[in-house]
């Protein structure tokens, strides 16, 4: 085999590596981030559909004994107890309803993420494409490899940029509150 | 008088759940929607209290903070984050960018409340 022939396959060789590193590695990032997205929403809609079905429940029951009340009946300790700490127990549910609602502040940045992902991949097909455009089948060995070269840098450039831009910043699993610190 | 609370984050939902939860303990809270609103907000009415995220378009928290912290009335204003971030190299970011407080995303409504009471009462 020539020296030429060498290089051209060398090139040739880095280059579809390349292309199938940057491929990988970020696909793998697309899905964790989907899976974590999957798993955030099923636990907001689990919890959600819980703290609606609580305060529905509380509500029912604070108006059955409105209803007493207003059919004339004293209420018992028991009940004029009961209806004090009704207010506290919807509190509590909607509490909680506002801390699985934050689910959209967390999908919505894993799903940009995602999204920015997909358009840097679509661009760094594009790039492998145009570069492609200027290899003729009369172009010869020297040439070729020259655009190889040319191709494989912009392409680690571009693969640079688009690892830098998308740092991970949910780390969550779960809609559980968060540690505070004060400094 | 009710305190006045500064709520800066790019999420209109968020905004809306850091709004609801403070004004039920009886605090004033004005919106921003990142960190350069933050930023206009706090020079047109001195605020109590700062809440900001730290990832959104335009100016994230730290920027923000730092940008506070140059203001005059604002070299004491206590600074909360509140974001997604949870590790430590954002932490020591923003305490050495002047935060007070960092509070991991999801907040529980109750917590807050009672960070923000510890902190300007």
């Amino acid at each position: 085999m020539t020296t030429r022939k060498k290089i051209l396959g060398s090139h040739v060789k880095r280059l579809l590596s390349g292309v199938s590193d940057h491929g990988r590695r970020h696909l793998s990032e697309v899905e964790t981030d989907l899976v974590q997205t999957t798993l955030l929403l099923e636990e907001a809609v689990e919890k959600l559909t819980s703290s609606f079905m609580a305060i529905h429940h509380v509500v029912d029951s604070r108006q059955e004994a409105i209803n007493r009340l207003l059919a004339g009946q004293a209420p018992t300790a028991e009940e004029s107890a009961c209806l004090t700490g009704m207010s506290g127990e919807i509190a509590g549910h909607v509490n909680a309803a506002v801390t699985s609602m934050q689910f959209q502040d967390m999908t919505s940045q894993l799903l940009d993420r995602t999204l920015r992902r997909v358009t840097g991949l679509r661009d760094f097909l594009t790039t492998l494409s145009e570069h492609g455009d200027g290899i003729l089948p009369e172009s010869d060995g020297d040439e070729i490899v020259e655009r190889l070269g040319k191709v494989s840098m912009a392409l680690a450039i571009q693969s640079l940029e688009l690892r830098s831009m998308l740092r991970k910043s949910v780390e969550q699993r779960h809609l559980e509150s968060g540690d505070v610190e004060l400094f | 008088m009710a305190k006045t609370i500064l709520a800066v984050d790019d999420s209109s939902s968020l905004r809306q759940m850091v709004a609801f939860s403070l004004k039920a303990a009886g605090y004033q809270v004005v919106e921003a929607v990142d960190g350069q609103d933050g930023l206009e907000k706090a020079k047109l009415q001195t605020v109590d209290l700062v809440l900001t995220d730290q990832n959104m378009p335009k100016m994230d928290g730290l920027t923000l903070i730092k940008s506070l912290r140059g203001l005059p009335g604002y070299q004491k204003t206590p600074i909360l984050m509140l974001t997604t971030e949870s590790s430590e190299d954002m932490k020591t970011k923003g305490r050495a960018a002047g935060a007070n407080g960092w509070l991991v995303k999801p907040f529980d409504p109750q917590r807050l409340i009672e960070v923000v009471k510890k902190v300007i009462g």
